[in-house]
This record gives structure tokens, sequence and C-alpha cells, in this order.
């Protein structure tokens, strides 16, 4: 008996088959819809956050413009009234508050530059850095310790004390050299440069020698092909 | 979590021996469903037997649909599988040659192997055939690599080119099937019965 009824519902199988199959491919239909996490995954996020891959040395940078490495791009992330009143050489001002609109996108998302991330401290600049890094944007660093760090090693480098090792004092040169790269004057090179000007008389002149060049002797084209 | 081999789940090299893992339990199927006749696989030409596009229309469907649930569930990232690139005209002639070659010989290339493995004399003069053609193309590349490479459309996939929702697709895509089996069974009913 039973038997037979499995019989007879067995000759439906291509049927209830179908019916499984059409059930399955609705059910995808009925599924409630979620917004698919978008970029990178929280795991990542982390793990880039706490890298400090993404910091640049103010030293490190400061070589990079006085070397005009083309491949540098610098945004600064502070309003434009701080950008207006002191800013990095050619930087570009996205305020944080921009960081995701549509015309700041080709400056963030690009494979051509390094971008260099950059505010007072480095903390507005880390927040724009997460939500690019969160968005899959490449080639974005951050500044370490921004402008304020820029200010108090680059342009205003503090002289080492004479216990401290040759590393500091060859930092110190570089430092100082680039601050006049980036317009700061020191009274020292500058007496000194008047110095040289008051006490050097001027030479005079020596008469030019003219050496009168021999002109060569263009030799006649010889059939060449 | 997926897919298993570049999320390094499963290491890389573990990648050509799973290939023949799975093409060793498809050859077995291909051949235990009798896809080595080449009287069956004809039979879809002449609606005696539509054994063929029923296989393959299910396999499609149940990967297609497997597919989106595990996506949907979180266990594979669809956005990490391969697609295959579209070179466009490349396709068109490539599967027109493939299906005169199809319909008059009563193989496709992957169960023409699987019919020389158990011995069938037809299926070896078909894969020397392929071979002859593969010989005819490789000598005649120069002339046939515009058509082999140009008109690439890039990694596309009917979902993104025809701006569908992947799940009403599959959805209309599935009952659509299921009407094309009811449809090819009525056929095959009508057609005088071949024995092979």
């Amino acid at each position: 008996m039973l038997n037979r009824k499995l019989v007879k519902v067995l000759s439906f199988r291509y049927v209830i088959l179908a019916v499984v199959f059409v059930i399955l491919a609705g059910g995808l239909l009925l599924l409630p819809k979620h917004e698919k996490q978008e970029g990178i995954s929280p795991e990542n996020l982390l793990a880039n956050a706490f890298s400090p891959e993404r910091y640049i040395t103010t030293d490190e940078l400061a070589d990079r413009i006085i070397n005009q490495d083309p491949s540098l791009l610098l945004l600064d992330v502070r309003d434009e009234s701080s950008f207006k009143t002191y800013t990095l050489p050619n930087a570009i001002n996205i305020p944080l508050s921009k960081v995701l609109e549509e015309d700041s996108q080709p400056y963030l998302n690009q494979n051509a530059f390094d971008v260099i991330l950059f505010s007072n401290d480095n903390f507005h600049s880390d927040q724009a850095w997460i939500l690019c890094n969160r968005l899959g944007y490449k080639n974005l660093h951050v500044l370490k310790g921004g402008l304020n760090e820029w200010y108090n090693t680059i342009i205003n480098p503090k002289k080492p004390t004479e216990n401290m090792a040759s590393i500091e004092f060859e930092k110190y040169n570089f430092r100082k050299a680039a601050s006049m790269y980036f317009g700061v004057a020191y009274p020292e090179k500058v007496v000194q440069k008047a110095e040289v000007k008051k006490y050097v008389p001027k030479q005079p002149e020596a008469p030019k020698k003219v050496v009168p060049k021999k002109k060569k002797k263009k030799m006649p084209l010889e059939g060449g092909c | 979590m997926g897919p298993l081999i570049p999320n390094d789940i499963i290491p890389f090299e573990w990648n050509s021996i799973i290939a023949i893992v799975i093409g060793i339990f498809f050859g077995f199927i291909l051949e235990a469903s009798g896809f080595s006749s080449s009287r069956k696989l004809a039979g879809v030409f002449y609606g005696y037997d539509f054994a063929v596009l029923k296989v393959f229309f299910t396999a499609a469907l149940v990967s297609a649909i497997g597919i989106l649930y595990l996506d949907y569930l979180g266990y594979l990232d669809m956005s990490m599988l391969y697609i295959h690139p579209t070179y466009l005209w490349g396709a068109i002639i490539g599967g027109a040659i493939m299906g005169i070659g199809f319909v008059a010989a009563g193989f496709c290339p992957g169960t023409s192997l699987c019919a020389v493995a158990i011995g069938k004399i037809d299926a070896i003069v078909y894969v020397f055939g392929i071979m002859i053609g593969i010989f005819i193309f490789s000598q005649l590349y120069g002339l046939l690599d515009p058509i082999h490479n140009g008109y690439f459309q890039g990694y596309v996939t009917l979902m993104d080119s025809l701006d569908f929702d992947p799940y009403w697709f599959i959805f209309l895509f599935t009952i659509a099937a299921v009407i094309i089996f009811a449809f090819s069974d009525l056929i095959r009913k009508r057609v005088k019965k071949v024995f092979y």
C-alpha cells in the first residue's frame, strides 16, 4: 500500500522539483533587502587604523617638497580661513566637511599621486584618512603631527644641546636648511651676508681674453648612402 | 568567507588538485547520465531527447540560485568571482562554428573526451577533428587576431548590461526554464520515438 503511494508521488517527481526550484528562486525575491557593506571590511579597517604606515614625518615631507617630487599632492583638511592664513606650498584645500563631496573625489580617489593629508594636528587628517580608507581609496598618507609639528621641526627647529648624539645635529642642520628653503631668515646668516659685502672689495674685472676659435673646416659631403 | 582560494582559506597550491577532482566527478556524471552518446546529444536538435537542455539549464540555475543565496548570507563575495570577458564577435562566430560542429558530430568538446574515455570511435574521430581545427586556427591566427581580441566589451554580465535586478532576473529565468522544460516534453511526446 505504502509502496504504491510512493510510486504515485514519485511519478510527479519532476513537477515537484520544478516547484521547489520556483519556490527557491521566488524566495530570493522575498528576502528582506539589506544594504551591502561597501568598501573594505571592518577587520581590514581596524588593521589599517592601527598601522602607523600611513604617517609621513615632517622631515620626510620637507625633503620631498625640496626635491620637487612630482608625485606629491598636499591636501589641507582645515577650514578655509586657516588655509588662507597659512598652509604648505602648493597645498589644496579640502575641508574635512567636504571630504565626501563630489568635487573632492578626483583628488582623493586616484592612483597617480601620493596624497598627504594634513591639518593642525593629525587629528582631523586622520579622520579624513579613515573615511577615505573605508571607501577603499589608495595612496593616502597623513602628516604626523600636522602643521604644529611642521612648525616645531621645520620652521622653528630646536637647537640640540651639546650632549646629544651627532644624528640630532645632522637633523638640526637639515631642518635649518629646509626652513631657509621655506623662507625663514636667520639673523646670523643675514649678517654674514652683509659682512661679506662690506669687507670684500670688488675685484677689478680681468680683461677678457679672446681666444680665437679655429673653425673646423667643413668636409664636403661624400656620397653616403 | 568565500571564494575559498582567493581568500586563502584553501592554499593556492590545491587549485589544480581540486580542479582535477572536480573534473573527474564531472566526467563521471556526464557518462552516468548518458552524455557520451552522440545520439542523445543530437536528440536536442531533432526533438526526441531534451536531456542536454534540461541538464545544463538546471545546472546553471542551481548554481545561480545557490550563489545568490550564499552571497546574501555573506558566505561568498560575489564581486570576487571570475567573470568571463566578452569579445562580442569572437563569441558569436565561435559559437556558431561550435554549434555546427555540435549538430554535425553530436558532441561538444567536453562530452567528446568523455566518449573517448569509454572508447567510442566517432568521438575519437571528433577529437581528431578538434585538433585539426586548432591547428588551422593557430596557423591563421594572424588573420583572425582582430576578431579574436577585438570587440572587447569588458567583464560584463547580463544583469549589468540590462541593468536588471539579479533576483528578479533569476526568478524570471527559473520560470522560463520550467516552461521550456514542459514545452520540450510536449515536443518529445509528439516526435516519433527513436531507440538508441
